[in-house]
């Protein structure tokens, strides 16, 4: 569904991405693992438009993606929830949900969208006129994944859901990503935790210093010692 | 009688301040940067009123629509033009590209509108005969302007509140990077915001424009006084652009009303420097630094 070929990305005279390829079949959640500097993170800013390929072609669908827009890949499918939930903490829960549907225009699909978050996560619902940023850590995690939800991905791109999350949290979290996917939604999975990557995700690529190093179905990962100590320094 | 007297065109002044300090928020609030050029904005929609009314004959409400549809595309230009080419680089560079915007403005003002006598009068659209409501003395004009402010604020509001633009705006200001990646197209609400906070400007100098007279001048002083009015209201509340214009019209007038009226000009600095020693985020701002 996503292919993402030769790609590379500069900061100025520092490369960050060195022709990196790799895909995402429909329906499947792949992981993408890595230390803090690996790429990761511009990795997913590039896959939906907020950093622009110095190179490489990104196909979504068949469809070459490279260099459009952040709201041109949003209206084709492509949606990131980011790091560090980013919620709007001055407006309420039902303000950030409904604006997820920026790109909408159908009023009576957004509302039953709404009422279908609502139930995925029925504590958003009880705080929903609260502003976001008065909720916990977790609380904001489901927002930005709602608010996501809302402008109908077929692709979900998810930077560390689970970083800075307690661990029960982070189980409930792991159940949501489960969940999103059996509702046929494909996943690509940006992971510190490689535990919630091994968890979810069929197959995992480590990204190194801006190139795959490695890659390999991600339920044995967590048993590959020569995997956690090379590539992710543990 | 006196005091009731100062603090009724304490307030009528107040309330104009309060819409320069409005547009003054609205542009702070969604790009983080003070449009210095936001009182030349004011003097030229009111002389592009003037002209429409005075030298074409078109009728006040119809001219008030154009002005401000005016004022909305001056503020579209000055966005084009003065941010979104620099965005990236430093706030300074900002500030003094809106300041050259200013500047600009004035002069092409002073070729258009200027040697026409030292100001221009713009015939006011009440009544000029002051009326007495119980012991108070009121100019209409003064009434007119205080509905015209009102109604503008409540459409703010509105705005605000209830349309999906607003709330775009709102989310832009708050995190823009979010609202990029929920498919926001952000140049567009920085444009949005220059063209509102403009046509607020405008709207200020159409109702202005028959009490204060137009002069190419008349930008910084109320520049000044709605700058003040907005840090006083803390740079990024919208009621707190109101309650700070109305404050600053207020003192102005009592400091001119019972000390002297040479006070009334630089009743603004005086304002804007006593908030940023006591209370630097303003009356109603929120609690943290941003890029002014």
């Amino acid at each position: 569904m996503l292919d993402i070929r030769n790609l590379k990305v500069s900061y100025g005279l520092t490369q960050v991405l060195r022709d990196v390829s790799f895909s995402v079949p429909e329906g499947k959640i792949v992981a993408l693992l890595g230390g803090n500097g690996s790429g990761k993170t511009t990795m997913l800013n590039t896959l939906t438009g907020l950093v622009k390929p110095g190179g490489g072609s990104i196909l979504f669908q068949g469809q070459e993606c490279a260099g459009i827009d952040a709201s041109d890949f949003v209206k084709r499918g492509v949606v990131q929830v980011p790091q560090g939930r980013e919620v709007w903490a001055s407006m309420s829960v039902d303000d950030n949900l409904e604006l997820g549907a920026a790109t909408r225009h159908d009023r009576a699909g957004i509302k039953t969208d709404l009422a279908e978050i609502y139930e995925l996560f029925p504590k958003l619902k009880v705080h929903r006129r609260r502003n976001a940023g008065s909720l916990s850590g977790g609380e904001q995690q489901m927002v930005a994944i709602g608010r996501a939800l809302m402008a109908r991905p077929k692709c979900l791109l998810m930077d560390e859901p689970s970083a800075g999350l307690a661990p029960s949290i982070v189980a409930d979290m792991v159940d949501t990503i489960l969940a999103l996917n059996k509702r046929g939604l494909t996943i690509l999975l940006v992971e510190q935790n490689i535990g919630v990557a091994a968890a979810v995700a069929e197959y995992a690529h480590i990204l190194q210093s801006g190139e795959i190093a490695f890659s390999a179905p991600a339920p044995g990962l967590v048993d590959n010692p020569a995997v956690l100590s090379s590539y992710l320094g543990r | 009688m006196m005091l009731s007297y100062i603090l009724l065109s304490g307030v009528t002044t107040g309330a104009l301040y309060a819409l320069v300090a409005l547009g003054i928020v609205i542009v702070n609030k969604a790009t983080g940067v003070i449009n210095f050029a936001q009182g030349e904005l004011f003097m030229f929609s009111g002389f592009l009123a003037w002209a429409l009314h005075v030298q074409f004959g078109i009728g006040y409400p119809l001219t008030l629509v154009l002005a401000i549809a005016g004022g909305f595309l001056l503020g579209v230009m000055t966005d084009r033009i003065a941010f979104q080419p620099l965005k990236n680089v430093d706030v300074v560079s900002l500030v003094l590209a809106t300041v050259g915007i200013a500047f600009i403005l004035r002069g092409v003002a002073r070729v258009i509108w200027g040697g026409k006598g030292d100001y221009l009068t713009f015939p006011p659209i009440t009544s000029p005969e002051p009326i007495m409501i119980g012991e108070i003395m009121i100019i209409p004009q003064q009434l007119a302007v205080l509905a015209g402010a009102v109604l503008i604020m409540a459409l703010f509001w509105l705005f605000f509140r209830y349309t999906r633009a607003g709330k775009m705006m709102q989310a832009t200001a708050d995190n823009a990077k979010a609202a990029t990646l929920v498919g926001i197209r952000t140049d567009r609400i920085y444009a949005l915001a220059f063209g509102t906070g403009t046509a607020v400007a405008a709207a200020a100098a159409v109702l202005a424009a028959p009490l204060t007279l137009l002069y190419p001048d008349m930008g910084f002083s109320f520049f000044i006084k709605g700058f003040a009015a907005a840090v006083l209201g803390g740079l990024t509340s919208l009621p707190g652009a109101i309650l700070g214009g109305l404050l600053v019209g207020i003192a102005e007038a009592l400091a001119g009303g019972y000390i002297a009226s040479s006070l009334m000009e630089v009743s603004g600095f005086v304002v804007i420097m006593l908030v940023l020693v006591i209370m630097p985020s303003g009356l109603l701002g929120a609690r943290r630094l941003r890029r002014v």
